[in-house]
């Protein structure tokens, strides 16, 4: 059995976990074991029905008072316990913050093999290789869990696209595990989630952005990719001068010397595409562009180009998709 | 009796003055030895021009600099009498009686007078007109020294006019004695001991701009981390400032506002030198952020007139902040680029691949090639560089040039290097010689003087030697070969200044500081444009000490919101943009992100024209 631990925070589930999904789903295909999605915390329930929406055998939902806050330590005793019960011979995980943070230790609690950051599932059978990797990507390696079972994999974010995740025919069955957990060999106190005030803006978590460039002419013009963006429903972004010229705040600059996204939507609005603008930009999934000036760079990564005036393009852009 | 208080009085002041030079001696003694001698020739010829004939110190400041020659050749003159009326004070021997003493008195004269004046003309720039080069505190001493000075010179010219043996020649002659044992003491604790030391500095002073030795990872040296690692050539160089603030004026980051002062480093560095805690963390010493805002431009250093070398403390420093993990992030998000990707931008070298094929770019093969074309990060990924390039090969072509590109490229590491990362520098370095000598090119053409300057210099300290060219000079050398492009400028142009003028194109040509202020290279530019009729209205900052860009020192990189003042490039876009020329030539690809970056939020019809372009274009233009 493939167990695969789900990541959610207040009730939201994280994206990454749908992309560990799609490697659960490779693994089945190879070794034909069935998938077992677990999901811990008290807002697990809530996304339960979501997750069992995908092509797996079954939802297990842990909830315990000493899951909530999250903690290393909690999650590694609640889990420890779980995968007693359940017995999986792969316990496939996100590489998240919060998998770097309990997984090691999980492993180590259990002795057994742990394999981070894969990219992809390689093989067929009883023994396949996990690739992942290695010296800062210069190289990849296959690797193959040794040892008793479970083994442990965490897939890097971004190692399969979301929309490859297969939908069951019909929802799997939501069950909840009770687990034991000792409350009092919590060590961790953690203080309520912050975010750091700097960026009030995170765009590189959003899934659609466009952005404006210096074709946007004047100030007023603004609105209408604002427009646009609502239409979409995406984040607003520009490159360098339109920020400078205080068009649009600081923390909206994509860049070299702004923010580094990756959207599956990139939609540039007269944007020239300098290299210092594409470097912030270059791992968007699809890239729309749309410039007057047919040599512009930005033409060289485009997936799709317009070549014309986004005045008489945008608009009409924004009527399609209101339909 | 007279002799004995004489005596006294010299082993006071001498004692006084030995004391306090022995402590500074004693510190430069415990610096690790950073003291070379290589390169002798260039640097006698250099001390007779920067010491003797003063060139440095008169080039930038022509009035003030030929007053301070004045003064600096009058106190050379007066080291004869001075030795004679000193001998004569101690009883030794006497020799002011001699004819020859008088005739030297004569001669010495007009050096009385030029001292003079030349110290009263100082005198009133600083307390009066206060530059804002020398600071905003009016220095006290200085003003003593000057008085001094001032009175030397009336006292000896008064000797011609007092009677000899009377009491006022007298204490005429015992005013002039002790003024000039006050003075010695004063000078070690003061900006006036460059008087002993910048002969020294001057003539220890690197040849190479910027001089960054490789640091040698197997003795675990890991750059400048605290006051104690700061080389035997730094710890002089703090002694020697004479705080003139060309260094202040002259630097980018200064000018537009940030707290980086190269002047302020060398007077930190003396400071905690005397403060006498070596152990001091030098982040501690400069603020780490000041660190960050070099260009490494190198105008301080250039521009210094008594040798000091701030670049090797700079990063030094900011190599000691690497190795310790501390680094701004936007220099993080770069060394993972270089280190995973092996350039700038973190993109895959595929696409380089694909610019190479389209532009039919051959493989280097030294049977069948004149030179080795060098892409470089800009040239391998950005697609608006990529133009220059290719114009450049159109031009090689046109012109049965046989050139070819490696198979495959790294960063050279100058980002690294002037970031202070010598580890992937060398990295990237190592592995790139290797290739490099493999391919055997005898000379290597580059359009980008941070690879000019890496490879051409930096290379040479694993021995690799070969000679690199940049496109600018490189072209002008071909095209003045076969005469192109003299007479194709427009037909009324005409030889002279003819009143066809008006047809020639204005433009303003942007000196990289890595081509001008680095390689000298600053005529060839100009004389491809002129070859082609444009007329070349110069920016303030121009040639061999350009107004940076800003990108240089890895701050292409960096956030404006960690940047405190204006940007760099705004500042400089300005300049060209006074010079009234609606084009901007360049011939650096970073100069060229930079400055077009400052174009676009300045919102100007600039238009921005690279060398290579120009040059093509005017060629293949039908005439």
């Amino acid at each position: 059995m493939i167990l695969v631990i789900a990541e959610q925070r207040d009730g939201k589930l994280n994206r990454a976990t749908w992309e560990t999904m799609v490697g659960a789903q490779q693994l089945a295909a190879t070794t034909g074991a069935p998938i077992t999605v677990l999901v811990a915390g008290a807002g697990g329930s809530a996304v339960a029905s979501d997750l069992a929406s995908a092509q797996v055998k079954e939802v297990v939902t842990v909830e315990h008072a000493a899951l909530d806050p999250y903690t290393p330590d909690g999650f590694t005793a609640a889990l420890q316990d779980a995968i007693a019960q359940l017995a999986p011979a792969h316990v496939l995980l996100p590489h998240t913050y919060q998998t770097r943070d309990f997984a090691p230790k999980l492993a180590a609690r259990l002795d057994r093999a742990l394999i981070t950051d894969v990219t992809a599932v390689k093989g067929a059978g009883s023994e396949p290789a996990f690739v992942r990797p290695m010296f800062q990507g210069k190289l990849t390696a296959d690797v193959v869990p040794q040892g008793p079972a479970p083994h442990f994999v965490t897939f890097q974010i971004g190692a399969y696209r979301v929309d490859q995740v297969a939908k069951g025919a019909s929802p799997a069955p939501v069950r909840a595990l009770s687990v034991t957990v000792d409350a009092a060999a919590i060590r961790e106190k953690p203080e309520p989630p912050f975010q750091q005030a700097k960026q009030a803006v995170d765009l590189s978590q959003a899934e659609r952005i466009v952005s404006v460039g210096r074709g946007i002419k004047e100030q007023a013009n603004i609105a209408l990719a604002q427009q646009l963006a609502e239409a979409l429903d995406a984040e607003i972004a520009a490159s360098r001068p339109i920020c400078d010229a205080g068009w649009l705040p600081m923390e909206r600059q994509v860049g070299s010397s702004g923010q580094t996204v990756a959207p599956k939507l990139y939609l540039a609005l007269g944007i020239s595409g300098a290299i210092q603008h594409l470097v912030g930009m270059k791992g968007s999934s699809t890239v729309v562009a749309i410039n007057k000036d047919p040599d512009a760079p930005i033409f060289e990564i485009a997936d799709y180009g317009i070549v014309g005036d986004l005045f008489e393009i945008v608009p009409a852009i924004i009527e399609a998709v209101k339909k | 009796m007279q002799t004995l208080a004489f005596w006294i009085l010299l082993l006071i002041f001498v004692g006084a003055f030995a004391a306090q030079v022995a402590r500074r001696v004693q510190l430069v003694a415990a610096a690790p030895n950073t003291f070379s001698l290589d390169h002798l020739g260039f640097r006698a010829g250099r001390f007779l021009l920067d010491v003797v004939l003063q060139r440095q110190t008169i080039r930038e400041r022509p009035l003030t600099g030929l007053m301070h020659a004045f003064v600096f050749w009058g106190f050379v003159a007066f080291g004869g009498y001075t030795t004679v009326e000193f001998l004569y004070g101690l009883g030794v021997v006497d020799l002011t009686g001699a004819r020859w003493f008088h005739a030297y008195r004569i001669a010495l004269t007009p050096f009385a007078v030029a001292v003079l004046a030349g110290i009263l003309y100082l005198l009133v720039r600083r307390a009066i007109v206060r530059p804002v080069a020398l600071g905003p505190k009016l220095s006290i001493e200085s003003m003593v020294i000057a008085l001094f000075i001032a009175t030397l010179m009336i006292t000896f010219l008064l000797t011609f006019r007092l009677v000899e043996g009377s009491t006022a020649a007298h204490v005429n002659w015992w005013v002039h004695a002790v003024v000039i044992l006050v003075f010695m003491a004063l000078i070690p604790a003061s900006k006036h001991l460059h008087l002993v030391l910048s002969p020294i500095t001057v003539f220890l002073k690197s040849p190479e701009l910027g001089n960054l030795p490789n640091l040698d990872f197997e003795k675990e040296q890991v750059g400048l981390e605290t006051l104690k690692d700061l080389g035997s050539k730094s710890v002089l160089d703090a002694f020697t400032c004479v705080e003139c603030g060309r260094c202040q004026v002259n630097c980018p980051a200064w000018g537009a506002g940030k707290e980086l002062n190269p002047k302020t480093i060398i007077l930190q560095t003396q400071d905690a030198l005397l403060a006498g805690d070596r152990g001091r963390k030098l982040g501690e010493v400069y603020s780490e952020k000041v660190l960050w805002q070099c260009t490494t431009c190198g105008a301080c250093e250039n521009q210094c007139p008594v040798g000091i070398e701030h670049l090797p403390i700079l990063i030094g420093s900011r190599r000691g902040l690497v190795s310790n993990g501390d680094a701004p992030d936007y220099l993080g998000a770069m060394y993972n680029n270089l280190e995973r990707r092996s350039n700038i931008w973190g993109l895959g070298y595929d696409q380089r691949t694909k610019f190479v094929q389209s532009a039919a770019l051959e493989t280097f093969d030294p049977a069948k090639h004149d030179v080795l074309v060098w892409l470089g990060c800009a040239g391998s990924f950005d697609a608006d560089f990529q133009k220059s390039l290719r114009s450049l090969f159109g031009i090689l072509r046109a012109k049965d040039v046989k050139f070819g590109v490696l198979s495959k490229e790294r960063c050279t590491g100058d980002p690294a290097k002037r970031t202070g990362n010598e580890y992937m520098y060398q990295e990237l370095a190592t592995g790139n010689i290797e290739d490099l000598k493999a391919a055997g090119p005898k000379t290597i053409l580059t359009s980008c003087p941070h690879c000019v300057k890496t490879i051409g210099d930096d290379y040479k300290k694993f021995g690799y030697e070969v000679e690199i060219v940049h496109s600018s000079v490189y072209v002008e050398e071909l095209l003045r070969r076969d005469g192109a492009g003299i007479h194709s400028g427009p037909a009324d142009a005409g030889v002279g200044t003819g009143g066809g003028s008006s047809a020639r194109e204005v433009v303003t040509f942007h000196d990289p500081c890595y081509l001008g202020r680095y390689a000298s290279k600053v005529d060839e530019p100009r004389a491809l444009l002129t070859r082609f009729g444009a007329d070349i209205r110069e920016p303030e900052r121009n040639r061999e000490n350009p107004f940076c860009c800003g990108a240089g020192g890895g701050l292409l990189f960096a956030d404006k919101e960690e940047e405190p003042g204006s940007r760099i490039s705004d500042v400089r876009f300005k300049q060209l943009q006074a010079t009234g020329a609606n084009t901007v030539v360049t011939a650096c690809p970073f100069c060229s992100i930079m400055l077009k970056g400052a174009q676009a939020s300045a919102q100007a019809d600039t238009q921005f024209v690279d060398l290579m372009t120009f040059v093509n274009g005017k060629l293949t233009k039908p005439s």
